[in-house]
């Protein structure tokens, strides 16, 4: 029997009362060392224009107080920014969540999903993370990229997502 | 059938005419009848070596003389069948039929010189397998127009035509050098003819120059209303089942069409002579194919008003909605938050201002306060903005609004909505607002500075809807 029910707006499920799932512990320990290893490769250049352009201890100052406030900044923004990332699997789709000063929710339903991708690099590798990537149609690029995903965990989803992206696909 | 690269291949010829001594008619006699026999081989090889064959499923075309080319066209990847017909056709009664593919745009065939009544069974045959999946099928009315296009708006078509506009802004400052020349010949003429009561002062100048301009423009007119005509001469738009179609071209006729399931926006938009004028350019977009090129098809009604518009919205939508309007002046839209202005006007208009004043007026002096017009401008522009953006929905789509000069509405269905993105910046949480962004398969539609509360409520809504949709989106 073919049945429709009416659905009261403030029936529908929202996302006020959701779990937010968290990434990798690991990841910000991978961003921070990612972002030291730039720091110091900005070092080098410095000393180096220092040393050869016999700069006068005023400009080395500056030069080098703008390097301590923005190595600052790259240690202490991945504790910052990554708390705010977050993801929740849903029955029927899966949100994620992000961003500091702008954020931004986005929703993709599972029956719009047209493939799903992990990946790692070296770096990933080493902390045991990956990168999951969901592409709808009309979308350049991954259209959702959660990184910083247990590896683990980004293969659970993987298999999860496009079994459920499957089902819907038989059904239409 | 002509081969492309033709004046490549000719071009040993040229060399060989070059080095041959005679006189030119005998060279262009001796010229003439190598390059037409050239041609006609060229045609008939080219002919002979194409092959096609039209099977349950697919259509297999093999072309090419030296260089082989097989292609075989699935009918379901089919989301569109064109003809075009140029005169020579015309008269023999052929059409060539091109095929609007879903995936890499090098894809995609052509059937050259193939009779009208075969070009339609072919339509048929691909049209039939999509209608056997949509089971409920509409009497077709074939022969009655949804939309005729007389002379008059061939008219607006070329008035509206921004190409005409762009090229002026080119000539524009050409044309004040060119008034000067003319200014001197004028006077050198008449100096010379010995004319010394006639003075020609600034204002005739001037006069000369805004007269020149006027005749460039009037003359500018003319291409882009000759150009509508050459493209749009007698455009028809039909529905045919499911199926869109337009015809129309003064030369060469062009046919398109499209499946009306597969449409994923409506969008109607007009510059600023459009708005003059009342009308709106109408296009129907459909899914961005290949992620590289990203080749888009679209299927497009040069000149319609918004009640014609609206008219056709439930066709379009296979009267699963449209009952909404899309006419931007319908007093229906909501509007969005005036913080949408007041941002723009603050972040914008007045911090650049006041820094960029404080800099000038620090480097120059009294003259740097001139920044200060910045702000003004932006307001201005900004208040213009907010009050032209707005939405209105229903149960099934959404209408967005906006526009600056011109306005611009983009109706689509909630069910075809691939994904949902809320974001707020700092100053939106301080409000509590948000903006809504729908991903569609064609692109996106964002809806600025709604309440939070409204955001979330239309996302989980939408978000029901898509999920409770067993039809395919596209």
């Amino acid at each position: 029997m073919f049945q429709n029910p009416e659905i009261e707006p403030a029936d529908l499920p929202g996302t006020d009362n959701v779990q937010w799932q968290a990434l990798d512990p690991a990841f910000k320990r991978l961003r921070q060392l990612q972002n030291s290893i730039g720091i110091l490769a900005i070092v080098v250049p410095l000393v180096i224009v220092t040393v050869v352009a016999n700069l006068p201890l005023l400009a080395v100052a500056i030069l080098f107080g703008c390097w301590v406030a923005f190595a600052a900044l790259l240690l202490t923004w991945p504790g910052i920014s990554l708390p705010k990332r977050g993801y929740v699997l849903r029955d029927k789709d899966i949100l994620f969540r992000k961003g500091v000063v702008w954020r931004s929710v986005t929703a993709i339903p599972f029956n719009r999903i047209q493939h799903v991708e992990t990946s790692s690099t070296p770096f990933d590798r080493k902390f045991d993370l990956a990168t999951l990537q969901l592409f709808t149609a009309g979308g350049s690029g991954g259209d959702l990229k959660i990184d910083g995903l247990g590896a683990t965990i980004a293969e659970q989803l993987r298999v999860f997502i496009l079994e459920k992206a499957g089902a819907s696909i038989e059904i239409s | 059938m002509v081969t492309k690269n033709a004046w490549q291949s000719f071009a040993p010829l040229f060399a060989l005419l070059f080095a041959y001594q005679g006189d030119l008619v005998s060279k262009l006699i001796l010229g003439g009848s190598a390059v037409a026999i050239a041609l006609v081989t060229g045609s008939v090889l080219s002919w002979l070596f194409f092959r096609y064959q039209i099977r349950d499923d697919s259509i297999l075309i093999r072309s090419g003389v030296i260089k082989k080319k097989q292609l075989d066209i699935k009918f379901d990847r089919i989301q569109g069948v064109n003809t075009q017909q140029n005169p020579v056709y015309r008269a023999l009664g052929l059409v060539t039929v091109s095929f609007d593919t879903a995936g890499s745009s090098g894809n995609e065939g052509n059937l050259p010189a193939v009779t009208r009544k075969f070009a339609d069974e072919l339509r048929e045959k691909i049209g039939g397998r999509k209608t056997n999946r949509a089971e409920d099928e509409p009497a077709a009315n074939v022969n009655q127009a949804l939309l005729r296009l007389d002379w008059r708006d061939m008219i607006r078509i070329g008035l509206a035509d921004r190409r005409a506009l762009i090229v002026f802004a080119f000539i524009g400052p050409l044309m004040e050098q060119a008034g000067d020349q003319v200014e001197q010949v004028v006077k050198n003429a008449l100096q010379s003819a010995n004319l010394e009561s006639f003075q020609v002062d600034v204002g005739t100048g001037a006069l000369l120059v805004a007269a020149l301009l006027l005749v460039v423009v009037l003359l500018l007119s003319m291409v882009s209303i000759a150009a509508a005509f050459l493209r749009y001469h007698n455009f028809e738009l039909f529905l045919d089942g499911r199926t869109l179609r337009s015809r129309g071209g003064l030369i060469t006729r062009h046919e398109h069409s499209m499946d009306i399931e597969k449409i994923q926006t409506i969008r109607l938009q007009q510059g600023v002579v459009q708005s003059w004028l009342g009308c709106f350019r109408m296009t129907l977009r459909q899914a961005i194919s290949g992620r590289k090129q990203r080749s888009q098809k679209m299927f497009t009604v040069p000149v319609v008003t918004a009640e014609l518009a609206d008219t056709l919205r439930p066709l379009l939508l296979a009267s699963e909605s449209g009952r909404l309007t899309q006419d931007p002046t319908a007093d229906l839209f909501h509007a969005v938050s005036p913080y949408y202005m007041r941002s723009r006007i603050l972040f914008v208009g007045l911090l650049p201002a006041v820094a960029l004043t404080t800099l000038l007026v620090a480097a120059f002096g009294i003259t740097g306060l001139i920044a200060l017009l910045w702000l003004p401008l932006v307001a201005l522009l900004s208040w213009r903005n907010w009050k032209r953006a707005g939405y209105l929905h229903d149960d099934n789509e959404i209408i967005r609004r906006s526009g600056l000069l011109g306005y611009r509405t983009v109706g689509l269905l909630f069910r075809k909505v691939q994904r949902i993105t809320i974001s707020q910046s700092r100053y939106q949480r301080r409000k509590d607002l948000a903006s809504l962004r729908l991903y569609m398969a064609s692109g996106s539609v964002r809806i600025p500075y709604i309440a939070h509360e409204t955001a979330k409520q239309l996302r989980d809504y939408i978000l029901y809807k898509v999920e409770s949709s067993q039809r395919a989106w596209h």
